[in-house]
């Protein structure tokens, strides 16, 4: 088992009021799984990703990734999960501004402790994978959202994370640089990339290969999705 | 890792140069300030111990006190006053010492049409070699002179140039009052010493000035050559208790040795360096404050940044160093700056003193290398040290909430 989430409960304390994101959360995910959180807005999905991406510590409960007990470990080793174990696609790219492309991908890699010319070598292949390589030396504000996004998604592939998160990584695109970005996704969901997307969209939800739904901080439903769509359009 | 993150750096600053600019001014005026007043101050001392220095060495001074008018009342009709004669018996007393008293009189000097008003000396034939000073052209006083109460005069240069022009002066008659003296000599050139120009000086015999002019045997003051430099404090002792006794045991006279002079001034400039150091540290201070206040716009504008770092791998410390190399460089730079800017200035105002301080001349800002270094280190010091706080602020940030700030 990849993943592993055992009564996960998060509290944010906001002054009086107590907010229950969380509410006795158990999940479990396995190697190479392809996996679309839905739900409301506000029903925890955000605050779920950033438990699984080590950003926060749940209020209480357990989580194992890959062996590792995070809910045990110092906010250090944490670090180096998030650099090693784990790739971000946000719904804003985050991409940082006055750096290229290749700059771009780059920053996980001198994290991890690479040298400029390992740095850049594996940026550039990365790039050419997610289809950029005639834009390596482009700025972020060179670059349109889609392959904006797909410079995220060369970063976040950089360290090759056993676990890729997206929140909402179409959430800011047109219909077509949403579906080349989902297509990205299944090649690499084919490759045995494990991934957990969050969408609202069910269409896209659809694509991937398992489907939780979240409602006020619980599981409501956590099932296979239905054939892909293109086959039964065929059917039709 | 370091190269990248400085190379940030510099990217970071010069995209937004105003604003780096101006956080650098106050490192720059702070630094610059620093190097400029330390530059002035050990230039007021070279200028002053040399200044004291040319007064000759191994000197003794000796003058009379002022009484309060109490004292006065209370040792009326002792021997008081310093008079020539305390000069031939510290002479008799002390013969290894040489003894030049200074007598001093406001005259009018007149050769043919050409004349001047001014301050005569009357001394004796030592204190050419005394003070270092020899004449051009004749010759100096000698004993004869005094002995027989010739009325002979030595010229300043300038003097000789007043009143004689281009042509030799020596053996001209001219008059000082109504006396008739013959010039004798004409000194070297010495420009202005101690705020008195040596150049427009007048010398007579020490006897003369008080037969003609004073009718009295009072002197101004004493220059006493001491031939040892070690003895000097000794001497200075010796010389004052002999002199008490001989005015009755009544001290109101003065001695004073160079090194009185240099240790008094030597505590005045100490004086301007904690007070100019310390206007120039405070200035270095609110430089300091400046780059914390725009470290901390800077961390706070670039809270999503600092998350996203962090969600990618970048430690507490990556993001300290980042932000501190950023604090650190903008100091270097403006340090360096200010290293330059502090050299001109000091320049500038050694330049404007030679020209508008009389005797200032040859005043002229000593920048020590020692000075450089400390104003930089010091700005460094406050790059780092002020850059601490927003930098520290930055790894601190929670990851989560960083990457959602708005
Ligand atoms: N930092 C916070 N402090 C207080 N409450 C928070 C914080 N972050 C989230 N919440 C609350 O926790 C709940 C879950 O939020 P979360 O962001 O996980 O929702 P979401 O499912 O991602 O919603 P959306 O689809 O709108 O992005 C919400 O009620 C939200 O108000
Ligand atoms: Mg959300």
């Amino acid at each position: 088992m990849l993943i592993t989430l055992r009564h996960i409960q998060k509290i944010y304390n906001t002054g009086e009021v107590e907010v229950k994101a969380l509410n006795d959360l158990n999940i479990e995910i396995e190697q190479g799984e392809f996996v679309a959180i839905i739900g409301q807005s506000g029903s925890g999905k955000t605050t779920l990703l950033d438990i699984l991406g080590c950003l926060s510590h749940p209020t209480s409960g357990d989580y194992w990734l890959d062996e590792s007990h995070i809910t045990t470990l110092p906010d250090s080793e944490l670090t180096t999960i998030r650099n090693r174990q784990i790739g971000f696609i946000f719904q804003t790219f985050h991409l940082l501004p006055r750096k290229s492309a290749l700059e771009n991908v780059q920053l996980p890699l001198m994290y991890a402790g690479a040298t400029r010319l390992q740095q850049q070598s594996r940026a550039r292949e990365l790039l050419t994978t997610v289809g950029l390589h005639d834009r390596v030396n482009h700025h972020s504000n060179q670059l349109s959202g889609g392959q904006q996004q797909r410079v995220a998604i060369a970063r976040a592939l950089a360290n090759q994370p056993a676990l890729l998160l997206a929140d909402e990584p179409t959430g800011n695109l047109d219909s077509q640089s949403g579906s080349d970005i989902l297509s990205i996704f299944e090649e690499l969901h084919h490759q045995g990339q494990t991934i957990i997307m969050i969408t609202h969209d069910p269409l896209i939800a659809q694509r991937a290969n398992r489907r939780i739904t979240l409602l006020d901080g619980r599981v409501l439903a956590d099932e296979p999705t239905e054939s892909p769509k293109e086959p039964m359009l065929q059917e039709n | 890792m370091l190269g990248a993150i400085f190379r940030d750096a510099l990217k970071n600053l010069s995209s937004n140069l105003l604003r780096s600019g101006l956080t650098m001014l106050g490192v720059i005026i702070g630094v610059a300030s620093v190097i400029a007043m330390m530059a002035i101050v050990e230039g007021g001392q070279v200028w002053l111990v040399s200044s004291i220095e040319r007064l000759g060495t191994n000197l003794l001074f000796v003058w009379k006190k002022r009484l309060t008018i109490e004292e006065k009342r209370m040792f009326a009709g002792r021997n008081l006053k310093l008079r020539y004669d305390d000069a031939l018996a510290i002479r008799d007393r002390f013969p290894e010492l040489q003894v030049a008293p200074i007598i001093q009189i406001e005259g009018h000097v007149k050769a043919g049409e050409r004349d001047y008003s001014g301050r005569i000396t009357g001394t004796s034939p030592e204190f050419s070699p005394i003070r270092n000073f020899h004449p051009a052209e004749g010759r100096f006083l000698q004993q004869s002179d005094l002995q027989t109460w010739k009325r002979s005069a030595v010229l300043g240069k300038t003097i000789a140039e007043v009143l004689y022009g281009s042509k030799s002066a020596v053996g001209e008659q001219l008059k000082i009052g109504e006396h008739r003296f013959t010039v004798i000599g004409v000194m070297e050139p010495k420009g202005e010493v101690y705020g008195q120009d040596r150049d427009e000086m007048i010398f007579i015999p020490a006897t003369t000035a008080l037969r003609f002019f004073k009718g009295d045997d009072k002197i101004r003051s004493m220059v006493i050559h001491v031939p040892n430099r070690k003895q000097m404090e000794e001497v200075t002792h010796k010389l004052h208790q002999f002199l008490i006794q001989r005015h009755d045991g009544v001290d109101d006279i003065r001695v004073r040795n160079q090194g009185d002079f240099l240790g008094a001034v030597e505590q005045t400039i100490w004086t301007f360096r904690i007070v100019l150091g310390g206007v120039a540290i405070v200035a270095l201070l609110v430089g300091g404050i400046g780059i914390m206040n725009i470290m901390l716009v800077t961390v706070t504008e670039r809270t999503r940044e600092i998350g996203l770092r962090k969600a990618i791998g970048a430690t507490r410390q990556n993001i300290l160093l980042q932000f501190l190399i950023e604090s650190t460089t903008i100091s270097v730079i403006g340090g360096c700056f200010g290293v330059i800017l502090g050299i001109i200035a000091a320049y500038g105002f050694g330049d404007f003193v030679a020209q508008s301080m009389p005797g200032g001349g040859d005043w002229g800002a000593v920048i020590e290398p020692e000075a450089i270094a400390i104003a930089f280190v010091f700005a460094v010091s406050v790059g780092i040290g002020f850059g601490l706080f927003p930098a520290m602020k930055a790894a601190k940030l929670d990851p989560a909430e960083a990457l959602r700030y708005q």
